[in-house]
């Protein structure tokens, strides 16, 4: 053997312990975060007990139900479905973690897309996840892509052509479960998650759903809530009752032409109400500079600060930030609201249930006393 | 199928570089090389 010959074999061994050190990183990933459901939590599914053929696949997630036992009527909150906007996962983990349902059924999904908790987006150096403080220590939470897993749908076609309605897309959001929906049964495994879901709408006999989002501060819908013109009038009256509360939201009417999302499909498909809610996320945004778990959990970014004194950023920014605790906040009151709304217009399908902070309890407590 | 196609390649491919980082001499070059491997052994061990 010559010297090069030994120099490569220490470099092949270099390499097996960094591909190492880094798997340890990437398979922690598929480890599922611990929750606590509260004591009102009355079975736990799978996805896959809608659509059987995602057992033992990377898009099987759990469902948690809250029945009262009392008739009224059925609401699913939806967390996770892009797992790279916290404040929807973790809105879906409060809720359940607190909730008592008195009267009709609460449903919670935390982990809509469970392949896109498995990775991040490539390019955009994104925290694999971030701590919370908790009334049980520190917890983990994982933070992941906007889209599934490559490794769960490879490859992406150049254009994503939508089922069924045969809009096109980039590729890219062949991956994304709310360009998916209604889904397809023997589909990709994003179309087979959208269709699993919706059939859950159907035999569930939803009546409220809710997909809880967050978007970049620059985009135009953040702070709103996307509504399918059938349900426009509870909307109405959830931003009214919100607007008594010195919260602003913007009410936004689903497109007709714009298929595959959520607040389209279910609305479409099913007798659901659907409403899509957004928050403004930093670690999003086009301009942000440092990205790390810092961002995900205080929102304060010095780009835009300093776009924002310049006077040239022409979006709504708070230079105190955009914490984690105020988007799941606006996002639980949103809820709240909405649900409020439609026990006023159907009262015979009552929906009613306690103990959930609301935004003024998280913003004189924060997060911590409501994380088990 | 294209899945495992595109796995069959990326081994391939692998072992050419290793190849390539044998036959190397210079000590710079062949750090390159193995740069290059661990992306491919993460995709192929499908971690990554």
């Amino acid at each position: 053997m010559q010297k090069h010959h030994y120099t490569a074999i220490l470099f092949l061994v270099a390499t097996a312990v960094m591909a190492f050190i880094a798997s340890k990183d990437f398979l922690k990933m598929y480890e599922h975060d611990k929750v606590f459901p509260s004591e009102a939590l009355t079975k736990t599914g799978m996805l896959s007990d809608y659509l059987p053929n995602l057992k033992g696949s990377n898009g099987d997630t759990e469902v948690y139900f809250f029945d009262s036992g009392v008739q009224g009527g059925t609401t699913l909150v939806l967390g996770g479905t892009h797992p790279n906007e916290p404040s929807g996962y973790l809105t879906a983990v409060v809720l359940m973690e607190n909730i008592k349902v008195t009267q009709g059924k609460v449903i919670v999904i935390p982990q809509a897309c469970r392949s896109g908790f498995t990775c991040t987006d490539p390019m955009e150096a994104l925290p694999l996840g971030y701590y919370l403080k908790s009334k049980s220590g520190d917890r983990y939470f994982s933070f992941g892509s906007r889209v599934s897993n490559w490794l769960d749908q490879w490859p992406d076609p150049e254009v994503y052509t939508h089922y069924p309605s045969g809009q096109k897309l980039s590729g890219f959001e062949t991956r994304n479960l709310n360009r998916a929906y209604p889904g397809k049964a023997k589909g990709t495994l994003t179309e087979r998650v959208a269709y699993a879901i919706v059939e859950l709408i159907k035999k569930e006999k939803v009546d409220v759903a809710f997909d809880l989002h967050e978007a970049a501060p620059e985009i135009p819908i953040i702070k709103a809530i996307v509504v399918h013109e059938k349900a426009k009038d509870i909307g109405a009256m959830a931003v009214l009752n919100l607007e008594f509360e010195d919260l602003k939201y913007a009410l936004e009417i689903s497109p007709q032409n714009f298929r595959g999302l959520s607040h389209r499909e279910w609305g479409d498909s099913t007798e659901v109400f659907p409403f899509l809610m957004e928050t403004s996320n930093p670690i999003q945004g086009r301009l942000r500079g440092r990205t790390n778990a810092d961002l995900i959990i205080n929102g304060v970014d010095n780009n835009y600060k300093i776009a924002l004194e310049s006077g040239k950023l022409r979006i709504e920014y708070d230079p105190e930030g955009e914490p984690l605790s105020v988007r799941v906040a606006r996002h639980l009151q949103g809820i709240h609201a909405v649900v409020e709304a439609f026990n006023g217009f159907y009262p015979e399908r009552q929906i009613v249930y306690e103990n959930v902070p609301s935004y003024s309890d998280i913003e004189a407590n924060g997060l911590e006393v409501y994380l088990q | 199928m294209l899945f495992w196609i595109y796995i069959i390649i990326l081994s391939i491919l692998t072992v050419f570089v290793m190849i390539e980082l044998f036959s190397e001499k210079q000590w710079k070059k062949q750090i390159a090389f193995v740069m290059i491997l661990i992306p491919f052994i993460l995709r192929i061990l499908q971690i990554k």
